[in-house]
């Protein structure tokens, strides 16, 4: 068969295969995990939602006067639609980056990257919502915020907070973890 | 503090691949990478599974300082005989 008229299904199927789940599945699925398993580090795509999630948030603070006609029905749709592609594609970080799934098998050095990675990602988050929900607040109260513009800050910032929760261990361990040169 | 250890010595001494020594010691091949170049300082228990594996003391492999040239303490060795 030409390489080059491999059918829609084959091309799905080495883009699966692409992922990398296929194999991680199929070992976690073995009794034994390998001493070879390898995790993937990811320094660049947890970027991604974090900055979509920081630039919508912004968006939602500025609230361009356009918005003002627009009903918050749409609003809440389109914020929706957003929270759940930016919080969905966190998890597909989160499980092929270098913190892997909790149920996997970690040794030492992989439980304390973990550990650390949520360590660092606690306090910024922490600083972040103690400051960030008084400045909100008087915000709302200064600017005089109309009900579908606090709905869509209150569902951004919710959102800011998943991807960072989701993706910033995964960057953090991602740079954390050096390369290593080949036996 | 930073923790000096010889198991790439130790290692290329015996023959023992990255891969064979994380088998026997049950940690992933990329601990023991980072073991070898001082990025992950190892916990007790697997400091002394490694000085097993190979049937040394814990302190022939790891140190607080700076472990000396392997070609000075042969030289040592062979003036004390």
């Amino acid at each position: 068969m030409n390489p080059n008229h491999r059918s829609i299904l084959s091309r799905l199927d080495d883009a699966v295969r692409w992922t990398g789940f296929p194999a991680r599945v199929a070992q976690k699925m073995s009794e034994t995990p390998s001493v070879d398993r390898k995790h993937r580090p990811l320094r660049w795509i947890p970027i991604l939602p974090i900055a979509l999630s920081c630039a919508l948030f912004i968006f939602s603070l500025t609230w361009p006067p356009a918005l003002d006609g627009v009903s918050p029905g749409a609003i809440i749709s389109i914020v929706t639609a957003f929270w759940g592609s930016v919080v969905g594609m966190a998890p597909i970080i989160h499980t092929s980056g270098p913190l892997g799934k909790p149920s996997w098998k970690d040794d030492e050095r992989e439980a304390a990257l973990r550990k650390d990675s949520f360590l660092f990602c606690l306090w910024p988050l922490a600083v972040l919502n103690c400051l960030g929900q008084p400045i909100l607040l008087i915000l709302s109260h200064w600017q005089n915020w109309q009900i579908e513009h606090s709905a869509s800050v209150v569902s951004l910032s919710l959102m800011l907070n998943a991807s960072l929760l989701g993706c910033l261990p995964t960057l953090y361990a991602s740079w954390k973890l050096g390369r290593l040169p080949k036996e | 503090m930073s923790l000096h250890n010889r198991i790439a010595v130790f290692r290329a001494e015996r023959g023992i691949s990255r891969r064979q020594l994380a088998e026997a010691v049950e940690v992933n091949n990329q601990t023991i990478g980072y073991l070898e170049r001082g990025d992950y300082k190892p916990s007790l228990e697997l400091a002394l599974k490694i000085a097993r594996h190979f049937g040394v003391a814990v302190e022939m492999l790891f140190s607080l300082d700076r472990f000396e040239p392997i070609a000075m303490t042969l030289k040592r060795a062979g003036e004390d005989e």
